[in-house]
């Protein structure tokens, strides 16, 4: 659940000096956003991303906006994520993956939310699920706690690990608050990824032996520039970086973005590849559904039996963009 | 029916072969789930127990399969999938409309692979019957895996499909780029309507300047003249 609900807070900026992305300082690097809501971006997205060398990404279950006012709809949601979305991103050669949860803003619906909590164990084991997310705190209140805690059993439970969002406001102490409550339930913080981290939160977060990832996230969180400040003097352990981008101005490239101006900013290649890459895949793999080999044939096997002439899987031709005809 | 029991043998034979040991035990050990939510676990869980490799049978095997259920290939299926069809042919319930809201329990709530493993299963499951809107939504789908698990070498549509559902199938499979020809019963089932209708859809494609499948040709030329056939080849569709 990311960001830009908090427009209130929000100061754009009115103009600021631009450089341009140049693609070829990426080229032939993949990359592995692990927070990404495809559900509201557009095919062009998936075909930027494919382009920019993303190779795979986890799409956590979130709040769509609107909230839901009935247990079919979370339902038809969870079903859409490992089905409908994960289709359209195989279209554009990207292994798509998701996390299964209640978010904190709906936990607030508690005769919702119970009925949410009976779902769960029917979608957290099906393939391609690679942890319990996004969940935590929003408000903060005595409701989101309760669903958190639930929610952190039912992972331990299936040995899933877990996808934290932590809260926009009051920040430090709800992301502290958000570790304790895992520790208390016997979690290891080595399958824990506390999301949306700063410049405050970071290093607690690492320290205590958590998952720190970072939202790339313009006007109301990270930017990459600061992401590049916080790589260098962190260094690459246990750091990932993602979009979380969603229904809100954000930005699908942010990853292959910020792995280029940590480039130019003259971070090695191999600490690049961990945060952009490696480090989510180690930390979501602890599921046992993360096979790297299937990114590069995501591909169902048997679409590739003999005689079948269709793009691969159904992969979606490419349009000329450029041209002013659409045949 | 004999062959549904004779088919759960060679199945038995392919999975022991194409499976680890342990995970046959597993498997074996839940084909009589005592409830749904047994059902649903044992469903959902299968590809972490049994893999995903591609199943290997012997020619011996595939003819075993043309005998018990003609038209029935399993031959680009993965053995998660085999092992789904498998357990989905031998769970029974109490009663019809048990069985009935169990089974589509699992497919309100499939992903895509799941979906591929229950559309594969309709031709062994029970009461055929009942699956007629389920088979129609399947086709109303637009994940592409998901319509070839329903539309190639597959029994069920050709056997029970409704003229008007059959020739849905038929035209989405052209309009998806489907290969026609592993569709099953093309020839039984071929009518006058379903001619018609692609012969509209031919009109349309030509004067979009789309190419045409020359399999469209195969199920409309037992329906017109020769001289018709080859008129609208041309591009000539006033008759």
């Amino acid at each position: 659940m990311c960001c830009s609900h908090h427009t209130e807070e929000r100061s754009v900026p009115l103009a600021q000096p631009t450089e341009k992305f140049d693609m070829d300082l990426i080229r032939g690097m993949k990359f592995f956003d692990p927070h990404v809501h495809m559900t509201s971006r557009t095919t062009d997205d998936y075909q930027a991303m494919a382009d920019a060398g993303i190779v795979a990404l986890i799409e956590p279950s979130f709040w769509l906006g609107q909230p839901r006012t009935g247990p079919d709809s979370f339902k038809d949601y969870y079903s859409s994520l490992v089905g409908w979305e994960r289709f359209r991103s195989s279209q554009f050669g990207i292994k798509h993956y998701c996390t299964i949860g209640l978010n904190s803003r709906e936990a607030n619906n508690e005769p919702l939310a119970e009925q949410v909590m009976e779902m769960l164990p029917l979608f957290i084991y099906k393939d391609g699920v690679v942890g319990i997310g996004e969940i935590g705190f929003d408000d903060q209140t005595a409701a989101e706690e309760k669903y958190y805690r639930l929610q952190l059993e039912l992972a331990k439970e299936s040995g899933l690990p877990v996808q934290i969002h932590t809260p926009h406001r009051d920040k430090k102490r709800g992301t502290q608050r958000s570790m304790d409550i895992a520790i208390e339930h016997g979690l290891d913080p080595g399958m824990v990824i506390v999301d949306h981290n700063n410049e405050e939160t970071v290093k607690e977060v690492l320290e205590r032996g958590f998952w720190a990832a970072f939202t790339i996230y313009p006007f109301t969180k990270m930017g990459n520039q600061r992401m590049v400040e916080i790589t260098k003097q962190y260094g690459p352990e246990r750091i990932m970086v993602n979009s979380a981008a969603d229904w809100g101005i954000s930005d699908p490239m942010a990853v292959p973005k910020t792995a280029a101006l940590m480039k130019l900013n003259g971070i090695s290649l191999a600490d690049i590849e961990l945060v952009t890459y490696r480090n989510a895949i180690t930390a979501f793999a602890q599921s046992g559904q993360i096979n790297e080999a299937d990114f590069v044939s995501v591909i169902d096997q048997s679409a590739k039996f003999e005689g079948n002439s269709i793009l691969r899987g159904g992969q979606q031709p490419r349009i000329d963009k450029s041209s002013i005809i659409i045949s | 029916m004999t062959s549904a029991s004779d088919l759960i043998t060679i199945f038995s034979d392919i999975i022991k072969e194409n499976i680890p040991g342990d995970a046959w035990n597993w498997l074996y050990a839940q084909k009589n789930p005592a409830n749904s939510y047994d059902l649903n676990l044992a469903f959902g869980i299968m590809p972490r127990k049994t893999g995903k490799t591609l199943v290997q049978i012997t020619n011996q095997q595939q003819e075993l399969i043309n005998a018990a259920k003609p038209g029935l290939s399993i031959n680009s299926w993965a053995v998660d999938r085999l092992s789904r069809v498998w357990l989905l042919a031998q769970y029974q319930a109490d009663d019809q409309n048990t069985y009935f809201r169990t089974i589509e329990n699992l497919f309100s709530a499939a992903e895509m692979n799941e979906q591929v493993a229950l559309y594969s299963a309709l031709p062994l499951i029970s009461y055929p019957e009942l699956w007629l809107k389920r088979c129609a939504e399947g086709i109303r789908s637009n994940i592409g895996i998901v319509l070839e698990a329903i539309m190639y070498h597959n029994p069920y549509p050709a056997e029970n499909l409704p003229e008007p559902a059959w020739n849905q199938m038929v035209l989405k499979a052209f309009f998806t780029d489907k290969q026609i020809n592993n569709i099953y019963g093309l020839d039984s089932r071929a009518n006058t309507e379903l001619a018609r209708i692609l012969i509209d859809y031919a009109r349309e494609r030509h004067a979009a300047g789309r190419q045409i499948n020359d399999m469209l040709w195969y199920l409309v030329q037992k329906f017109v003249t020769e001289q018709q056939l080859n008129n609208m080849k041309q591009g000539h569709f006033n008759d």
